[in-house]
């Protein structure tokens, strides 16, 4: 049995992690942002630890609840992890709609932090 | 609110159209090129390690005709002065129905010449729990 890279290891490990708290209580999430952060949430960025809490915090729904699909780990050439997450998300009593996620991970003073997070639901214009 | 686009943007918008151009109007052959020498390649959850298996992967894939539709495209800065990109879209390939895909891309200036680091594409498709 081959043991996982250490970078899907962390990778897998954040995105656990990122979720969990995303779906209990977003308000922690400031602790995996760094101020040189960048979030694209639906196209609108926000810069800095602050802000993207802010944003994540206000987001109008009571209940989130996350379904990962498929998650990928790449090592990049910075010593930062690449991770691509593809599922689908259910908000209060909305429908299940799907959703894409990236984010780059960066090893700061010996912790994983986010530097870049980019999220979308997977809705297509028709026509 | 500036209207001209951040540089990140420009770059990520003229490498998006270089790809995906390429992909789906040339037998692919070129596509290494827009590669670093040790860029990865995460295709369907399978990895590919290097120009030269990036190259074999792609041009091997097993259709005859490819369209690439992009819905929605978003650029960042890295802190190391990378350029993340976020493609999300929907591709026919073949007589097969559309498809939506995801795909990401690191680039790097390498020597002058912005090169695509990493790359990650999965398709749209979720199974959905009974």
């Amino acid at each position: 049995m081959v043991d996982q890279p250490l970078w899907e290891q962390i990778g897998s490990s954040f995105v656990q992690h990122y979720y969990q708290m995303f779906d209990s209580d977003r308000s922690q999430l400031g602790s995996i942002y760094i101020d040189a952060s960048c979030l694209t949430w639906e196209g609108q960025q926000y810069q800095g630890k602050r802000a993207i809490v802010e944003k994540l915090a206000s987001l109008p729904f009571q209940k989130i609840a996350h379904s990962i699909t498929a998650q990928d780990h790449q090592p990049t050439p910075d010593s930062c992890i690449l991770s691509m997450v593809v599922g689908q998300l259910k908000a209060d009593e909305d429908p299940i709609m799907g959703f894409h996620q990236s984010f780059i991970l960066k090893n700061i003073n010996d912790a994983w932090v986010c530097t870049n997070d980019m999220f979308r639901l997977a809705i297509h214009n028709f026509g | 609110m500036a209207c001209e686009k951040e540089i990140w943007q420009k770059i990520g918008e003229g490498f998006v159209q270089e790809y995906y151009n390429q992909f789906d109007n040339t037998n692919r052959m070129g596509l290494g090129n827009l590669y670093s020498p040790d860029a990865c390649l995460t295709w369907e959850g399978s990895p590919f390690q290097g120009r030269e298996a990036i190259t074999g992967k792609l041009v091997n894939l097993p259709f005859k005709r490819i369209k690439h539709i992009i819905t929605e495209q978003d650029f960042q800065p890295t802190v190391d002065s990378c350029i993340l990109i976020m493609v999300f879209g929907q591709l026919q390939v073949d007589d097969d129905p559309p498809m939506a895909f995801h795909q990401v891309f690191m680039l790097k200036s390498q020597n002058c010449a912005w090169a695509c680091t990493n790359d990650v594409f999965r398709l749209g498709i979720h199974n959905i729990p009974v």
